[in-house]
């Protein structure tokens, strides 16, 4: 039933009917307004909700679809998430009869198996109708919510074998009839919540649809309703020429990559991801058969709609960035994506880790294998980290509070050509914004000991990877902590020859007699006192480290990126001096000898080089 | 007689506004001096001085406040030349600066570099101690190791030390006692210390506000040093007030330990000088725009007040967290190039600027402008003086540009290819709008327009139109309205203190301690600038949130003249801004949440000093008259070609009423009045647009 439904939500979908002529200057203003319409959205649930991974952390995304279904515009977000609720609306849309959806309604939805990302991103969202009584647009907001009522507090839960052990599952159900909030129904969802700014945050979801609509509405008013519709199919169309566009410059052939993660969440080894992108003319299949099927596979199952957001995230991030993004991306490439795998798993499979994990490998095998091709626009658009340190306790009123861990760290942010990896996430995650400790700290019963980049970790390259940071955090109450560790054997890689990130670790109750390093999953009583550290991985490096400008290695001994050992080992650049007395100088003789003695050996062209 | 003199530094032109106790009103233009920007703030007072009939010195004499918007820290911030900086953060928190909280500026682009590093980590040290939220010492300071990283810092040659703690706003004596160790090791360096420069959560913000205040600090205080010294050579005694980027105006002593705090001050000064024009005229809600060669800025005043805000501000890919005046700044002007990219037509933010300009410029510009497209449609001509007479502009070379770059990619012709161009920049700026007024929570329909700078006037009536706006003000003095509007501002100081606790459990004496500090601090400070305590109005506020929230609310709690009383104070007070905040957050987002017991976050003081303002009262405009026009232009004022009217503003006087379509030619801009609208001017010769 599943496949079928997925099938039937990506179909490909017309142009909306109606045949207003549109020149291309007024369909750019429409499509900006658009943009700014998602922006006002999405800024209003920022500045109102009350979780941190909401309003802290911006882990909200507003999206306008059409009356097909199909994405019209977006605004800034989380890349991988904006591209989720075009699903989500589809399926409320096949239910628009039975629904009796009307002006004013407002749903929501969080089903995996009704096109939904995983149960903590609800996708809520309203119509917009015309006067003749037709959907022109439907305004969407999804938000990552801090729990899911699930067995688990957060909606994570690494030994959930079905999906039903992970919360309340909505495929679709009306909040608002015709302007009336639905009381009974907004009790039920609140009731399945344990956090008290549950209701807040709904609330301010609702009220920021609301305002999409309202916003939408205006500018029907101004151009009329055929306009924006003729301005929608113009601007879908035209990114899908643009895309084209850029594929028939690229070479045609097959690029395949191959990725793992470590394990699942109880120990089965090496979770495979394969892709294969193809290039014929001007199409670009992206082929995912090959890529794991293990039925007793745990926990790492990606629902359909985030495979499609994260691959279609990162192939945004190798064209042109100023193309629109909207439907003509999806209309450009052809997914094959194998039901039944990792990648779109059977019915009632759990989605909350998979939606981690294997999604970002989908990301990082598709620029893996399209780095050969495309070296300028490469740099994977990931994070490796399993999932976050969190922690969760109870105040003395019974009340529960949860740490999400969402902290400011450096991890994943991989070199590009020409760049060093740098700040503290890849581009893509540029508006997570990360948590401070002065504000956790006043909320929460934790001490952020440190947050430092580890010398030496990320990835040596000709572009460096950023080092990753040494997260250790103090509880001062006793917690139940969790933890996924990925990406210890398998690190995020390295492009065109340029070395892997070091590898993730965790330890908890660091500095006594119990402490331990968590190998794969943990679900963990801790004692108030409790230490628990985190090495992030890092980026990935690009081209050879010998090919680094020794001037360069010797600045970034100078800012501790790389030690005076790191260098020699890892770049074959010979120093003199340390960063402790601000002094470093290259030793050009030994450096030279050192280089040509590893290039014969890593089979490396130093002619390439600098 | 005596005179007040603004005075805003800009990118071409350093702008001048004299301000009589007769309430006359000159104002000067002259090109800014890049090297030394103070020389163009003297040459400028000549020009003034000339105008009044006076030699400088006698002048300045005459002189008795000089206000000044510096873009000295900007420009710092731009050209990289900031002075060496290091930090001495808390150990384990080495590498904020560079994280940014994971903030970068485009989600798109793999290929966006860094932002230039202003303090490299091997200036990034660190010294084991540690604060905890409540305030007490985890770690003490450790001496040893902070005198080890401040010789490492003195072995780099640093001119500027930032000095950052964790929860030092809340127990300050590791900062403190941070502060001796570098000034005995280092006497020669500057030091900013965040409980000073940002005395709030989070860290982040706070370092980053604090370094670039360590980083341009030097900068500006030897440019206000060298324009002190070149006033007091030229005879001036009297007061040198800057603008500071909350719009409030202070002494150079009281910026000198946060100069950060003059950053982007420019613009601060027409918002100011916006609300008080609202104000004169009954127009107290105000959407201010500011269009010049480059840049559109764009800002909100409400209940006539443009309130500073601090927040997730980002300048020069900095974030700075002192209180700002929100402008939302887009990079389009009358120099923004209108090009062809993958079939779309953009425009800006790339400019032309003042060399070589536009192609209409004559001075050697072949990329095609807004301006030019303005020649095109008849909105500008080339049979009239611009830029107040200094030059006419030419025709020739810009058709041709048009047809090439713009009409030929795009498939039509070139008065369409200047007419697409035209309206894509007005997309722009309306959009910018939006993004500005949904972060205030505004509907722009219930604001009136205020249009100044060289283009806005342009402009003006047609985005008012496209954001359902229904009136438009331009002021007559609209091309150096900001230097006008910074003798507008009031001096005073505008500070917060974070206080994290349940509002419905707040203790009294804490809070009315961090105000009485804060308040010690206004008043030491303004009288050191010549006031007294008689003189200071005080706006007691405090910032409040829902639990979990982000983002808080300051409400207003009182306000006092003259001394200081606390008595507002007590166990009434805590109920009511309970209740404010429940009824301006329903105000703001819809909705409220009853049920919820709100958190305060901080206290905040403004203490500010009435002065006298100019007048843009709307004196009797005598009767009603439509003047005859100078003449007709064939124009395209957003429907076609057609005959426009077009008057010149030495012909029009107060009651004179002008019907679409219309050209006014002002001396240093030019006003437009789209079909569906009127002009009317009013009795003080400020132009006010209104739906016909």
């Amino acid at each position: 039933m599943s496949f079928d439904m997925n099938r039937r939500l990506t179909e490909r979908m017309p142009p909306l009917p109606g045949a207003a002529e549109i020149d291309s200057v007024t369909a750019g203003i429409i499509r900006g307004a658009f943009e700014t319409i998602c922006y006002e959205v999405a800024t209003h649930l920022g500045r109102c909700a009350s979780s941190a991974i909401i309003n802290q952390s911006s882990e909200r995304n507003a999206s306008i679809m059409d009356g097909h279904g199909r994405l019209a515009g977006l605004s800034v977000g989380i890349p991988q998430l904006l591209f989720i609720s075009p699903m989500s609306v589809r399926y409320g849309l096949l239910q628009r009869e039975s629904d009796v959806w009307g002006p004013g309604d407002v749903f929501v939805g969080n089903d995996p198996d009704a096109g939904g990302g995983h149960l903590p991103d609800y996708n809520v969202y309203a119509p917009v109708f015309d006067g003749a009584g037709e959907i022109v647009a439907i305004q969407a907001l999804q938000a990552h919510q801090g729990d899911t009522g699930g067995k688990d507090p957060g909606g994570f839960s690494i030994d959930a074998r079905e999906i039903y052990a992970e919360g309340l599952i909505i495929p679709a159900v009306k909040l608002v009839h015709r302007g009336e909030p639905r009381r009974d129904i907004l009790d039920l969802i609140v009731r399945n919540n344990r956090l008290p700014s549950f209701p807040g945050d709904i609330q301010a979801m609702i009220s920021g649809t609301q305002l999409g609509v309202r916003l939408i509405g205006k500018l029907i008013e101004r151009y009329g309703a055929d306009s924006v519709r003729a301005a929608i199919n113009f601007n879908i169309a035209e990114t899908e020429r643009r895309f084209r566009k850029e594929v028939s410059r690229w070479p045609d052939g097959s690029y395949e990559a191959d990725v793992w993660i470590d394990h699942d969440t109880v120990g089965n080894e090496d979770v495979h991801v394969h892709v294969d992108c193809r290039v014929d003319g001007d199409q670009l299949t992206i082929d995912m058969t090959g890529s794991d099927e293990r039925p007793e596979l745990v926990c790492v199952w990606n629902t359909f709609s985030n495979t499609r957001g994260y691959a279609m995230a990162q192939l945004a991030s190798m064209v042109d960035p100023g193309i629109p993004k909207n439907e003509g991306l999806f209309d450009a490439v052809e997914l094959i994506v194998p039901e039944g795998s990792i990648l779109q798993p059977p019915a009632n499979k759990p989605a909350a880790l998979g939606a981690f994990h294997p999604a970002v490998e989908v990301a990082e095998a598709i620029c893996i294998a399209l780095s050969k091709i495309l070296p300028e626009r490469s740099s994977p658009q990931v994070y490796k980290l399993g999932m976050p340190n969190s922690v969760v306790g109870f105040d003395e009123g019974g009340q529960m509070w949860m740490d999400q861990g969402v902290d400011v760290r450096a991890s994943d942010a991989s070199a590009a050509r020409g760049i060093d990896g740098w700040g503290a996430m890849c581009s893509g995650l540029g508006n997570l914004i990360l948590a401070t400790a002065e504000e956790a700290e006043s909320r929460f019963p934790v001490v952020n000991v440190s947050r430092e980049m580890t010398t030496d970790t990320g990835g040596a390259g000709r572009w460096r990877g950023q080092p990753g940071t040494l997260n250790e955090k103090k509880v001062l109450e006793p917690v139940t902590a969790m933890a996924w560790m990925v990406s210890r054997k398998h690190p995020l890689r390295g492009l065109q020859g340029g070395d892997d990130a070091g590898p993730y670790r965790n330890r908890f109750q660091v500095g006594t007699p119990d402490e331990y390093e968590i190998e794969n999953s943990v679900q963990a009583q801790l004692p108030a006192g409790a230490v628990l550290s985190y090495q992030y991985g890092g980026g990935g490096g690009f081209e050879s480290p010998l090919l680094r400008d020794p001037e360069a290695v010797r600045e970034d001994v100078l800012d501790e990126y790389v030690s005076v050992d790191g260098a020699r080992e890892r770049y074959g650049v010979v120093l003199r001096g340390s960063a402790a007395e601000c002094q470093v100088e290259i030793d050009w003789q030994a450096t030279r000898q050192l280089r040509a003695e590893l290039a014969q050996a890593r089979g490396i062209d130093l002619s390439q080089g600098p | 007689m005596s005179y007040r003199v603004g005075v805003d530094i800009g990118g071409t032109f350093t702008d001048l506004a004299l301000l009589g106790d007769d309430d006359a009103v000159v104002l000067e233009k002259t090109l800014s001096t890049p090297n030394d920007r103070s020389l163009a703030v003297m040459q400028g007072l000549e020009k003034l001085a000339a105008r009044v009939g006076s030699s400088l010195r006698e002048f300045l004499g005459q002189v008795e406040t000089l206000v000044h918007s510096t873009t000295v820290a900007d420009n710092t911030l731009i050209e990289m030349n900031g002075a060496v900086t290091g930090l001495l953060a808390t150990a384990g928190f080495r590498d904020e600066l560079e994280l940014r909280r994971g903030y970068k500026e485009d989600i798109w682009d793999v290929r966006l570099e860094p932002p230039p590093p202003i303090v490299p980590r091997r200036r990034r040290l660190t010294v084991p101690e540690r604060i905890l939220a409540d305030g007490s010492v985890m770690l003490p300071l450790d001496e040893e190791a902070a005198r080890l990283a401040i010789a490492r810092l003195a072995k780099q040659g640093v001119e500027s030390v930032a000095i950052v703690t964790l929860f030092s706003f809340l127990n300050p004596t590791h900062e403190e006692r941070l502060v001796e160790l570098v000034a005995e090791a280092l006497p020669e360096v500057d030091i900013s210390v965040s409980h000073r420069v940002l005395p709030k959560a989070p860290e982040f913000e706070r370092t980053s506000t604090t370094v670039v205040n360590a980083y341009v600090g030097p900068r500006v205080s030897g440019y206000l040093d060298r324009l002190a010294e070149r006033l007091a050579a030229a005879g001036y005694r009297q007061r040198l007030l800057l603008m500071q980027s909350s719009g409030v105006v202070m002494t150079r002593d009281y910026l000198r330990s946060s100069p950060v705090r003059v950053l982007a001050s420019g613009p601060a000064g027409g918002v100011i000088g916006g609300s008080h024009v609202g104000v004169d005229k009954g127009e107290p809600d105000l959407l201010c725009v500011d269009m010049g060669g480059t840049s559109y800025d764009v800002s909100i005043v409400r209940h006539g007040k443009a309130p500073a805000e601090s927040g997730w501000n980002w300048h020069h890919r900095y974030m700075i967290g002192t209180p700002m005046i929100a402008v939302e700044t887009l990079g389009a002007g009358g120099g923004s190039i209108c090009q062809v990219r993958n079939a779309a037509l953009e425009v800006g933010p790339e400019s032309a600027g003042a060399d070589p300009g536009p192609v209409c410029y004559g001075r050697g510009g072949a990329r095609p402008t807004i301006t030019d497209a303005n020649l095109i449609l008849g909105l500008l001509s080339d049979q009239s003086d611009f830029a107040g007479g200094s030059f006419r502009l030419t025709r020739k070379g810009v058709d041709q540009a048009f047809r090439e770059q713009v009409a030929d990619p795009l498939g039509c012709g070139v008065e369409q290819a200047a007419f697409d161009s035209w309206r894509v920049v007005n997309a722009r700026m309306t959009q910018a709008i939006r993004r500005l007024t949904a972060e205030k929570g505004t509907d722009p329909a219930d604001l009136t327009m205020l249009a100044y700078g060289g283009n806005g006037p342009v402009f003006a009536a047609i985005q008012a139109q496209e954001l359902g706006i229904a009136r438009v003000l331009v002021p007559k003095a609209s091309p150096a309205f900001s230097a006008l509007g910074s003798l507008t501002a009031r001096p005073g100081i505008d500070e917060e203190r974070s206080y994290l606790a349940p509002a419905h459990e707040v203790a009294l004496d804490r809070l009315c301690e961090l105000w009485r500090e804060l308040d010690e601090r206004a008043e030491r400070n303004l009288k050191e600038a010549g006031f007294t305590r008689e003189d200071i109005a005080a706006r007691y506020q405090l910032t409040l949130r829902y639990p979990g929230q982000n983002w808080s609310l300051a409400i207003d709690v009182a306000e006092s003249r003259g001394p200081r009383d606390l008595g507002f104070a007590t166990e009434t007070m805590r109920e009511r801004v309970i209740q404010r905040f429940h009824e301006r957050h329903l105000a703001d987002y819809g909705h409220s949440r009853l049920g919820e017991s709100p958190e305060i976050t901080g206290v905040r003081l403004t203490a500010t000093v009435e002065i006298a303002k100019p007048s843009f009262a709307t004196a009797s405009a005598g009767e009603l008259r439509e003047p005859s026009p100078a003449g007709l232009r064939r124009a395209n004022l957003g429907r076609g070609f057609e005959d426009a009217k077009v008057f010149r503003a030495a012909d029009l006087r107060p009651g004179d009423v002008l019907t679409a379509p219309s050209i006014v030619e002002e001396d240093f801009t030019t006003i437009v009045v789209y079909p569906g609208w009127r002009a009317h001017l009013d009795g003080a010769g400020d132009y006010l647009l209104e739906r016909a």
